[in-house]
Parts: structure tokens; sequence; C-alpha cells
């Protein structure tokens, strides 16, 4: 009972070396501590800066009014007076408008026919043309949605003018959940910020297996500032040390960011944090398999720079899973954000609660695990074999 | 990568998002409605609902991506001209689903009304074809330029893997001119190229301008000719605009090894520009809606005149006129940086590697 006893009590003491040395190690390196601290600080702030007018208000477009009539000024003023829309000026034709277009100087062009204001007078269908640039989708979405409420809009005025019906027998609303401003930093930044928690904990630790690596090329193989403890002790003991450091800033990401922005935060903070818990150990984890393979400092912060774009995608933030191939929705699967993402998103934004999200929840938690045994047996395997994995002999 | 964002992005928009309907009403026509909703190409009903709790619920669970509900005796209040009310809900936290949702619902809603329109207008006895004109007075053509699918691979293949490829550059140029700093071979590098330092850049750089062309190039030809995405100009003008690209990228990420020649610092730095530029080149958001302080940045980053010189040029098929200033500036940029080359030579004369 007693050596049992005295084995626990040394293995929490060699725990708590290690997590101390990682500390010193952590705070006397310059390349971790940006990775740690200022990555995680400033990158939420920039990339918020960006995206933070929200909405695309304002977009040129141009008229070409072959009508000439008050009906057919009367569109073009409800047309200039929509939000996103800004009308710049009437070109005489459709190739001057095209010119203008060219040039840059409008996203769109809306066509009036001719016949417009005859077609209304005698109850017939009137068309109204509308091109719109293709370059930038968020235009295109913009014009599209505010055409089509004004044609609708005018559509019914028309009616009630002409036939004095009160012809709208249906009332519909709609309701924007999550993202109610439609914005697109509201979007895209919550995601981005989970993004940005795993990425730079994979960094992090990343450069530190590269000092590491670094002192033990010139020291024959040994690490001077390693402690000596169990695999276990060492990597859970490193883990908490990473955990304690995220501690003050996953609160500042998740809680501070949206809040300071005014992004969707209506979620429960104890719920998302809770939810967070499980998605900075598997990144650690991961991030400690990944430090196992690459040697040098600077290289892994190829790979991770490169990963980070493919988790993005992979994490179906802008490109939905359901519409995945089964191959990418399960590479998707074993990255931790794919999880942090989904379920932080429906938390903050959606202001769901940690039950509803139960499955990313414990998905998070078997990757912690999977990671865990994976970064256990690479250990010890290390610790068996120490010559073959000499990283003299490489 | 380029083969990652077109197997990726492969069905072009991602339709049949997953909604659920909430039919507190039951009857005749809350039933077409329901058959309608199914019908659409955008959406697709894969949960029954009974309350708007329950649908709500399904919306935290991330089961469904908006929902649609007709309350009850909606019917008969329809009938009997009460104004009953019909409402929709799309979660926009999911940008393509929610917008996808959304438009469908509104689909529906509109001609739902429509239809009741006609019907009690019929009834009233005014001639069926002079209702249709009257359900809509005004009809709206819209013609997506270019792009009439609306698909959305067009798009962001064409923004996301010039972006890739300029990343790729970034890091591998500065990684490759500072890591001799590192290893302490940069007075050997200069040697060889008796000293000068544009001698040295130009052979150290010049395999991989051809290697990055040559990817660019391949992934142009899987863009405009495998997938038949749109190419309405001469497909030398992309050929000769992606050359010039990689090499503007290359000339960017040598500034960056002239002002901060540091292995570390400068890689980082460069990675931080090659991930920023994503956004702040303005191909998910225009770079006039940003604050200024903000945008002025994007003029700085050949990624930005390359994805100008694209829409121009592939997509809306612009004579080279107009394309002429994204054009001078790529070309431009390689000249900018010869005045600060001395401080690289300088750095690379005394490397000092701080771990």
């Amino acid at each position: 009972m007693r050596r049992i006893i005295d084995k626990i009590l040394k293995w929490v003491t060699s725990l708590y070396l290690v997590w101390r040395r990682e500390f010193r190690l952590v705070f006397t390196d310059a390349g971790v501590l940006i990775f740690f601290f200022l990555l995680p600080t400033l990158y939420p702030l920039i990339y918020t800066l960006i995206y933070n007018p929200e909405i695309v208000r304002d977009i040129p477009v141009a008229v070409v009014d072959n009508c000439r009539t008050t009906a057919s000024r009367e569109f073009t003023r409800m047309t200039d007076a929509t939000e996103a829309i800004k009308i710049i000026g009437y070109a005489s034709n459709l190739n001057e408008a095209r010119q203008w277009h060219a040039q840059k100087a409008c996203y769109g062009i809306l066509v009036i026919p001719e016949d417009y204001e005859k077609n209304i007078g005698r109850g017939e269908q009137s068309h109204v043309i509308f091109y719109s640039d293709m370059g930038l989708l968020i235009r295109y979405r913009e014009l599209l949605s505010a055409m089509t409420d004004l044609s609708l809009a005018t559509g019914t005025k028309i009616r009630q003018e002409l036939y004095n019906t009160d012809s709208q027998p249906i009332n519909s609303t709609s309701i924007i959940l999550g993202d109610t401003k439609q914005g697109f930093a509201s979007f895209v930044i919550p995601g981005i910020l989970i993004l940005i928690i795993q990425q730079s904990l994979i960094l992090g630790i990343a450069m530190l297996g590269g000092g590491a690596n670094e002192r033990r090329m010139r020291n024959r193989g040994i690490d001077p500032l390693a402690v000596k403890a169990t695999a276990t002790a060492t990597i859970i003991g490193k883990a908490l040390c990473y955990f304690t450091i995220y501690i003050p800033l996953v609160i500042y990401i998740l809680y501070f960011v949206p809040v300071f922005f005014n992004l969707p935060n209506i979620g429960n903070v104890v719920d998302y944090l809770l939810f967070i818990v499980p998605l900075v150990f598997s990144s650690i984890f991961f991030g400690m398999i990944f430090q196992r393979a690459v040697s040098e400092r600077e290289s892994s912060m190829l790979i991770v720079v490169f990963s980070s774009v493919v988790f993005l995608f992979l994490s179906g933030l802008t490109w939905p899973r359901y519409a995945m191939g089964k191959l990418w929705i399960w590479i998707g699967n074993c990255i931790p954000a794919t999880w942090g993402v989904e379920g932080f998103i429906r938390i903050n934004s959606n202001g769901a609660s940690l039950e509803q999200n139960t499955h990313p929840y414990i998905m998070l938690w078997i990757l912690t695990c999977c990671y865990f045994l994976i970064i256990l047996f690479i250990e010890l395997l290390i610790k068996f074999k120490p010559k073959k994995y000499h990283p003299l002999r490489r | 990568m380029s083969l990652f964002f077109l197997s990726l992005l492969n069905p072009g928009l991602p339709l049949k998002v997953p909604t659920a309907i909430i039919d507190l009403d039951n009857s005749t026509m809350s039933r077409k409605i329901t058959r309608s909703l199914s019908a659409m190409e955008t959406i697709e009903i894969t949960e029954q609902a009974t309350s708007f709790n329950e649908a709500m619920d399904k919306v935290g669970r991330g089961d469904i991506f908006g929902f649609f509900l007709i309350p009850e005796d909606f019917e008969q209040e329809a009938i009997s001209n009460r104004t009953p009310t019909i409402s929709y809900y799309s979660n926009l936290t999911y940008f393509i689903p929610g917008t996808l949702a959304f438009k469908g619902f509104k689909t529906i809603a509109v001609s739902t009304s429509g239809n009741i329109v006609l019907t009690t207008l019929v009834a009233e006895g005014i001639n069926p074809q002079q209702v249709e004109t009257l359900l809509q007075p005004i009809v709206f053509q819209d013609h997506p330029i270019h792009n009439p699918w609306t698909n959305y691979s067009i798009y962001l293949s064409n923004s996301f893997i010039p972006g890739v490829i300029a990343l790729m550059i970034l890091l591998v140029t500065s990684f490759s001119i500072c890591s001799e700093l590192k290893q302490g071979s940069s007075i050997e590098w200069l040697k060889t190229a008796n000293g000068s330092i544009l001698g040295a850049l130009i052979g150290k750089l010049l395999p991989h301008t051809i290697i990055f062309s040559i990817i660019g190039i391949f992934s142009q030809s899987l863009l405009y000719s495998y997938n038949h995405f749109p190419l309405h100009c001469n497909p030398l003008i992309m050929i000769f605009a992606m050359i010039l690209f990689v090499i503007a990228t290359q000339t960017f990420a040598v500034f960056i090894c002239c002002l901060i020649p540091n292995l570390r610092l400068a890689v980082s730095i460069a990675s931080l520009i090659g991930i920023l530029s994503f956004s702040i080149t303005g191909f998910s958001f225009p770079v006039e809606n940003m604050y200024g302080a903000i945008g002025i940045f994007s003029y700085i980053i050949p990624l930005r005149y390359y994805f100008l010189i694209y829409v121009d040029q592939a997509l809306n098929g612009l004579p080279l006129f107009y394309s002429r200033w994204y054009f001078i500036v790529l070309i431009a940029i390689p000249f900018v940086v010869l005045p600060l080359l001395h401080r690289l030579k300088r750095a690379l004369l005394h490397p000092v590697y701080i771990p």
C-alpha cells in the first residue's frame, strides 16, 4: 500500500517538475512566445478589423432607361434607395453601361425596357433586366436580394393601385437566426477563432520540439533541459502547462473578441468554455504528435501554415460538410477544429446548449484520448529504442 | 492542392440543404406547401417537427439549417381573408446553406401567396390570364454575367488556388534565402555569384520561378480546361499573368527578407501576410467596403492584381486595355525591391543566427 502511495507521489512530483520546466522553456523562447501569445492576441483583432464593416452597401449600378417615363424613373429611384445599391447614373445604351462596367465604375446594370410603363398600364407583365458582375459572390448576393425584394414590392404596389384589392392574402415573415445582421464578420470570425486556438497551439508546440531537437543535436542526443520522468508524466505535465497558459487566452479569444466587435455572442459562457477544454487538449496532443514528425523549428511552420487553409475548408465553415465527399468528411473528422468550429458556432451564435452539442463534444474527447494514446505509444517507442530514433543518426 | 479544392467543391453548389417543416395546420393547402417545398432544388426536408421549440432544438443541434412554419388554422384564415402569417427561419451562421434555405423558403412563401390570390381573383371572375400578370406585374430577369449557374466553385477555386500558390511562394522563398543565414552558408552563396547579390538571388530563385510557374499553369489548366470554368480571353494572357504573378510574389518575399534578414521572423511575417492575403485582397469581402486604413494594405499584395486580372480577362473577357494597370503593377513590383537589396547583402555577409 505504501509503495503504491509512494509511487503515486513520485509520479505527481515528476509531473509538477515537468510542468514547471516546460513553463520555463516556454517563457525563455522568443519564437514560442510569439506563437503562444502574440499570434492568438493579434490575429483575431486583425482578422475582425478586415471584415468588421460586415455588410456591402451602396454597390454602384448603372441604369439603362429605355422607357424614360415617370414609372421608370420611379423604379430607378426606388432602386437607388435600397441599402445595397447606389445608382451612379443613366447610360444612354447598353454599350455605354458595359463600358462603365469594364472601367469598374459599376458592378451591375439595370435595363428598363421601352414598354415598361405601357405594360403596367395595360395590366401586362413588364420585365426589368439586371446584369450583375460575378467577380465577387457577396456583391452578387446583395444585388440579387435587393432587386428581388424591390420587384416584389413594386409589383404589390402596382397591383393595389390597379385593382384596389387587398391582394396580400398571406403575410410571410423571414427570421434570420444566428447571424442576424447577415454580416460577413459575424459569420466567418467565430469559426476562425477556433482555428486560431488550434493552429497557434500546434505551432508553439512544434517550435518547442524543434528547440529541444536542436539542443539534443548539440549535446550528443541528450536534452540537458529535459526532466527525468515517466512518459505519462512528461506528456501530461507538458499538456497541463500549455493548458494553463491557454486558459486566459481562450477567455480573451472566445469571450472578449466577439464582445469587442459586436459579433454574435449569445452563448452561455460556461457552456462554451467547458466545450473548448477537449479542443485545447486534443490540439495539444495533436501538436505533440506533429512535433515528433518534424525536426526543424522553421520547417514546422511551413506545414502548419499550409494546413490552416486546408483545415479551414474541412471545418465546413465556407463549404458545408454535408456536401463534401466521404473522404473529406473522414479527414475532417480527425481534426479537432472541425468539431470545435461546429460546436462553438452553435453555442456562441445560435445560443445552443452544451447538451445540444453532445456529439461534437464527445467526438472531441474521443480525439483527445486517441491522440494521447498515439503520442504515448510514440514516446514509449522512442524510450525503448533510443538508438534507432536517435536524431543524430538520421 | 488544386485537386483538393476542386474535388471538395465538386458539386458547385451545395444543393439539398437539410431543413424542416412545422405543419400545425395539416390541411390540403399546408400539405401542398410541404410538397412544393420538397420539390425545391435547393432544399430538402429531412425532418418533421411538431413544434417551434423542437425545430429550434434541431437547429441548435445542427441537424437542420432552417425551417418553415405554417400556423394553425392557416387554410381557414387564408380563404376567409384574415391574413395568416407564415414564417421561415434560416440559420445564417453557416452562410451558404443558410442563404440557400432562405432563398428556397422565400420562393415558396411568395408563390403560395400568389396562388391564393389567383384562386380568389379567378373566383371573382377576372380573366385567369390577366390574373397571372397581376400576380407578378414586374418580372425581374437576373443575368449573372458569365456564371449563369452561380457556381460557387468557379468563384472560390479561382481565388483560393492562386492564394495557396502565393502562400507557398512566400514561404519557400523566404525560407530558402534566410536558411542560408541560419546555416552560415550565405557568404559562400554570395561568393559563387561573384559577390553580386542580384546574381545570387536570380541564380537561387529562377529554378523556383520555373517550378512555381509550372504548378500555376497546371492549376490553370485544371480550372479552365479540365473543369471548363469560364475563360473568355486568350489563354496566353492568363499564363502570362501567372508568370508575372509568380515573379512578383517571389520578389515580395525577397522584400520581406531585405527588411528582416532573420529566418524565423521572415518566415513568420511571410506566413502572416500569406494567410491574411486570403482576406485582405478582397475576394471574399470587397476592398472598397473595408475600413480605409485596412483596405489600403491590399494594394501592396501581388495576389490582388492577379485576381483582378482573372476577373477582367478570364471571367468577363474585357479588352486587355482595361487591365493595363494590374499588369503594370505586377511588372513594376520586382523593380521596387532593387534599391533595398544592399540591406540583404550586408546581412548575408555577416550571418548571425539568433535561436
